[in-house]
């Protein structure tokens, strides 16, 4: 990684009381953990005037109370900080979450599909895409909805041309180089490759904090049955 | 004690001032799309500023009190009657056990506010009472519903004087903010976009207000996805404006020409289909002293 890396950012303004820093132009996968320490930096410095912050990909977007801080302060504060970073003060540790996945055409009705244009049987498939842990990129379109990265050359698949009404929830599903899991039940266009046991909905509260932008995401494959017994449904 | 819900309407929902400090978990920032009639009925009351509401979308909804207490109704004019009598707004009411209050069909504006003494004491859910349909966090309000409040008897009357009061059928100016990829429009397409009279669709909701009109183009149709602005004005493949409001994901990947200055926002909230709307330049600095004007007049304070 060159220097120049790292001290590259770039701030814009988002809004009457909000800023985006761009970290980088191109995704890469050194800025999520970047991006999670300087706003655990930002939160712990300048808690009393951020009202909300998003992480996505190669950015940064922060929101600030108005009635304390004028837009070219703000800007100020945070180049300090950007520039304090830049020293390497770091408090962030990303964490590895186990996602247990049945893989069969039962829960993913994409996969028939994607096995024949891949060419590829299930065993391998499945040895692929649980060979590596996959980083949180970005959290969005609906809470607890991790776009993971990056996923193998041989199972990426583009997008469905029709988004399907319903897509149930626990859905584990391939776009292109990201995969991802629904939490909810919900509309969708990722082809879906199986489903998890767990619940990820906000029916249990603490999810939302399930996901972290910088933290990896490894699956791993399960049975039919254990699928059942851990309560998943068909 | 509580109101119950009688008749829900076509869309009535419970919001208050929004769901801050969500953004990384997937959230939306929710809350009420017109905040300025918003502000003034939790004002009237001596309500703090982000007590919960009830946002009453195009009308139709029915409550009955169950306990005396005071209100306050604002923005969209749907024939607001309590006991089949028609009823002020912009002032506080005082009703009584066993009152009827009742919406009927849009007059003038799009979305009423109910707000009530004390606030509407309704689960919160995740820092906020606001529902957000997208996210399936709370519902919309259906028959049978109860929404609790307390018992007051006393209060001070409060209005607002009637050359006060918004007028909703005019066409609206939006000042905008030059932000996001402003600058990544070239000055034939900015031209383009700051000269003409869009009109506001009827594919417009919570999340977004859709507009018509001469297409511009930009230099990218996809970026990588980025964090957004309530009221960023996102350009897509067909070069036409959709303004993100208060339920659009909290990220997004076309390209953004500005952002609308929020108290212009409560204006568009009360807007029909086919309603014209242009759009004029602002800076940052004249939109923070309109705002911090605002949000001290309303007693907004939302960091500790």
């Amino acid at each position: 990684m060159h220097y120049n890396d790292f001290v590259m950012h770039n701030i814009t303004l988002a809004g009457e009381n909000s800023i985006l820093i761009y970290f980088g132009n191109k995704i890469n996968a050194a800025l999520p953990s970047k991006i999670a320490l300087f706003s655990h930096l930002l939160k712990t410095t300048l808690g009393n005037i951020v009202i909300d912050m998003t992480p996505s990909y190669t950015s940064l977007h922060i929101s600030y109370d108005l009635n304390k801080i004028t837009y070219q302060a703000f800007i100020n504060k945070v180049e300090i900080l950007l520039n304090q970073q830049n020293n390497g003060v770091s408090s962030f540790k990303p964490k590895i979450i186990s996602i247990p996945v049945y893989y069969d055409t039962e829960v993913g009705p994409d996969l028939n599909r994607l096995l024949l244009e891949k060419n590829l049987d299930i065993r391998l498939f499945i040895k692929i895409h649980t060979a590596q842990p996959y980083l949180v990129y970005a959290i969005g379109f609906s809470p607890v909805f991790a776009y993971l990265g990056e996923v193998n050359r041989q199972i990426q698949m583009p997008r469905l041309t029709t988004p399907r009404v319903t897509v149930p929830a626990g859905s584990v599903a391939i776009a292109d180089n990201q995969t991802a899991i629904y939490p909810t039940g919900s509309s969708g266009g990722w082809n879906i490759i199986g489903r998890t046991s767990l619940d990820l909905s906000l029916n249990n509260p603490d999810n939302i904090n399930k996901f972290q932008v910088g933290d990896a995401v490894q699956f791993h494959a399960i049975t039919r049955d254990e699928y059942l017994q851990n309560g998943g449904l068909l | 004690m509580s109101f119950e819900v009688i008749h829900p309407g076509f869309l009535s929902t419970i919001q208050d001032y929004g769901r801050f400090n969500h953004g990384m978990h997937g959230m939306s920032q929710s809350g009420v799309m017109d905040e300025h009639a918003y502000c003034w009925g939790n004002h009237l009351l001596g309500n703090r500023f982000g007590d919960a509401v009830i946002e009453i979308n195009f009308g139709g909804l029915i409550l009955e009190a169950q306990i005396d207490t005071f209100i306050a109704v604002t923005g969209a004019d749907f024939d607001f009657k309590i006991n089949d009598k028609l009823a002020q707004m912009w002032c506080n009411v005082q009703i009584y056990q066993g009152d009827i209050l009742s919406w009927g069909n849009p007059k003038i504006g799009v979305r009423a506010y109910l707000a009530v003494k004390g606030g509407l004491n309704t689960p919160i859910l995740f820092d906020s009472r606001s529902v957000n349909l997208r996210e399936q966090i709370g519902a919309k309000l259906t028959r049978g519903d109860k929404l609790p409040y307390k018992l007051f008897k006393k209060t001070t009357f409060r209005s607002i004087p009637t050359k006060y009061f918004p007028n909703y059928k005019k066409d609206v100016v939006l000042r905008l903010l030059p932000t996001y990829q402003f600058n990544d429009f070239d000055i034939k397409q900015r031209q383009l976009f700051f000269q003409q009279d869009y009109t506001v669709t009827k594919d417009s909701d919570r999340t977004g207000c859709r507009l018509n009109g001469t297409p511009i183009s930009g230099k990218n149709s996809r970026m990588i996805s980025e964090g957004i602005s309530y009221g960023s004005v996102e350009i897509t493949t067909d070069g036409l404006p959709i303004i993100l409001l208060k339920d659009t994901p909290n990220i997004g990947g076309y390209p953004k020409i500005g952002t609308v200055f929020s108290l212009d926002l409560s204006k568009l909230a009360q807007r029909h289909p086919n309603t014209k709307v242009s759009f004029e330049l602002m800076s940052v600095e004249q939109a923070q002293q309109k705002r911090k004007e605002f949000n001290t007049f309303f007693k907004i304070n939302i960091t500790p």
